[in-house]
């Protein structure tokens, strides 16, 4: 039992402690999980609710920008999950956990046929078309307003729980897997999933991609799925918290403020734009207390994305990183930057200060 | 014939880049194509791997141009040009494009596990394998696996692009201008390596402007011009002649 627990210690030092990134995202999610010890009150979790919803439709934007696949329309599964979810609860009742998932296929279906012109277009192309998708759709729901309730919304949807904590424990719950899945499927490192590396590839020179045998068009359909699928979820509990279905969450207003936060925090690692979201979230809310804050919101984040651009072009988070760790030239392992040696070959880390 | 590529044309609207160009390679080959530049030399190479079709896909009902492609490209027996460029690489029939064209963003490593996208179904073993294979073939890439292969010098580069290549269970090997813009020595080194992979059994179809290490290399030569084979034979005989001599080797 001892031993186990030393081994555990020494792992979590080995793994953890010493990489600046694994030890951040640590330290974040042991912080969103004390939180509601601190503070409880309506407004916070509030935010952080939303927080938690719009970090898991950031990072699915995300995933599609690691395939090289920019899209301005990614509102359009945050929507339509979030109709399907609606209609589903309100026509028969379906407890939350089936709601929610059957949004997300929902969305695959509607993903797939959206990533159709995917296959023929690309860049800039693809992005104008992407663009079309949530008006359609917004379309749609005006002619058949008795279906889906026109202006208004779709209401009387049920509420997550009663309990404003567990539901803050659930969607930071499902924040946290579909995050991870969403890394990890992105990964290009990693050993086990090879979807990250054929992501990338296809990323960085589609014509290469196809000439090492890769089926090119299969995993961009398959990124459109995954992409839509995670979207879809943050709608569905979108809907379930707000408990109401509008045509605001297709807004072309709200596909452009994914592509900030996503931007902002790092574009193409998933991580970075869960940090985009809760750094640029709260700042918003903040803004708005004040009597001039509506008027000035969209001119902050603009500035704020100028600059963003500017000085950190890869992103906050990737930023942040590169400051705090540095890659041994030998052996590749990330340290934090205060080491002289690296921790596992001790050769030297900083060569251009030795003179 | 291993690889036969009959009559093969391709218009690009109206320019004739391969005017009805026929060639063979027999298994376990260095066959080597020269000719100016503009011949259709990557034309050809691009057709046989599917990339002319797929061009021709995305161009469909744009302004921009419109590609006619006619002939045949029969690899082991079967009809290439109907399949998508991936298809094709599945078969064995893999171009090293022009340059490389690394994965400029990842590292080595991840370039070659790209590569490896068809040995996926065989399991860790024959990738393992197939690396140390590549590794032995090309030492320098062991020493950078885990260097950004943007930052590789053009030999590297191009040394990385074949290995690629190779991971994927390559039977013949079209290679577009290896030795473009590298220095003499390093082309030296690069032509030692392609006839090393030569000798693992791999076929090799090589298109190159540099006569003198094409010829050396290459049991066959076919020298295109205008879309044209013009002319077919032995490195000694194509050096005798004297007229393709002066007209399309320059020599």
């Amino acid at each position: 039992m001892i031993y186990h627990l030393r081994w555990m210690w020494q792992w979590i030092l080995g793994e953890v402690f010493s990489r600046p990134g694994r030890l951040i995202a640590m330290l974040f999610f042991l912080t969103l999980f004390i939180l509601p010890v601190f503070t409880t009150t309506p407004s916070t979790l509030r935010f952080l609710i939303l927080a938690a919803i719009y970090a898991i439709f950031a990072a699915s934007w995300d995933l599609l920008a690691v395939t090289g696949q920019v899209s301005l329309g990614q509102a359009l599964f945050f929507g339509s999950a979030g109709y399907t979810a609606a209609l589903i609860n309100i026509h028969f009742g379906f407890p939350i956990w089936v709601t929610v998932p059957l949004g997300g296929l929902s969305a695959v279906f509607i993903g797939l046929i959206a990533g159709m012109p995917a296959l023929r277009l690309r860049g800039f192309y693809l992005a104008l078309v992407t663009l079309a998708f949530p008006v359609i759709f917004t379309g749609i729901i005006f002619i058949f307003p008795e279906f889906f309730g026109g202006e208004m919304g779709l209401i009387g949807i049920d509420r997550i729980s009663k309990n404003r904590v567990i539901v803050y424990y659930t969607v930071v719950l499902v924040m946290m897997v579909s995050g991870f899945i969403m890394w990890k499927l992105s990964d290009a490192s990693s050993k086990i999933i090879r979807t990250g590396i054929i992501f990338h590839a296809i990323r960085e020179d589609e014509i290469a991609a196809r000439l090492a045998g890769i089926n090119t068009i299969r995993y961009k359909l398959l990124a459109y799925a995954i992409s839509a699928f995670f979207a879809g979820i943050a709608g569905g509990l979108y809907i379930h918290f707000m408990r109401i279905a509008g045509p605001s969450s297709l807004t072309v207003f709200f596909s452009f403020q994914v592509l900030l936060w996503a931007i902002f925090g790092g574009k193409g690692t998933i991580y970075g734009a869960i940090a985009g979201v809760y750094i640029l979230f709260p700042m918003t809310e903040y803004i708005m207390i004040y009597e001039w804050g509506e008027n000035f919101r969209h001119i902050i984040m603009s500035l704020i994305l100028i600059f963003t651009l500017l000085f950190m072009p890869e992103g906050i988070s990737v930023w942040i990183l590169d400051k705090l760790g540095i890659i041994c030239r030998r052996c590749k392992v990330v340290n934090f930057a205060n080491r002289k040696n690296c921790r596992a070959c001790r050769a030297p880390l900083h060569l251009e200060n030795q003179k | 014939m291993y690889l036969a590529i009959n009559d093969l044309t391709v218009l690009y609207d109206r320019a004739m880049v391969l005017n009805g160009v026929s060639l063979n390679v027999a298994e376990g080959e260095l066959v080597s194509l020269v000719g100016p530049n503009g011949a259709g030399k990557s034309t050809l190479l691009r057709a046989a791997a599917g990339l002319v079709s797929w061009e021709k896909e995305t161009l469909k009902g744009t302004t921009s141009g419109k590609i006619t492609l006619t002939g045949s490209v029969i690899f082991e027996g079967n009809e290439m040009l109907d399949l998508p460029a991936h298809k094709i690489a599945q078969r064995g029939l893999i171009l090293c494009p022009e340059r490389g064209r690394p994965f400029r963003e990842m590292t080595v490593m991840e370039n070659l596990e790209a590569g490896a996208y068809l040995l996926k179904k065989d399991g860790k073993a024959a990738i393992n394998e197939a690396l140390d294979k590549v590794f032995s073939l090309f030492p320098v890439l062991k020493n950078r696996r885990n260097q950004v292969s943007g930052t590789l010098s053009g030999g590297e580069r191009t040394m990385l692009s074949i290995a690629r290549s190779l991971m994927s269970k390559a039977k013949l090997l079209l290679i577009d201008e290896p030795s473009v813009g590298l220095a003499p020595m390093v082309k030296k080194e690069l032509f030692a390596r392609i006839s090393e992979v030569h000798g693992l059994g791999i076929t090799i179809l090589l298109i190159e402007q540099d006569i003198s290490f094409a010829f050396e290399l290459a049991s066959r030569n076919y020298v295109l011009s205008r879309g044209k084979i013009i002319a077919e034979g032995k490195s000694e005989e194509l050096l005798n002649d004297e007229i393709i001599r002066e007209t399309y080797l320059g020599m």
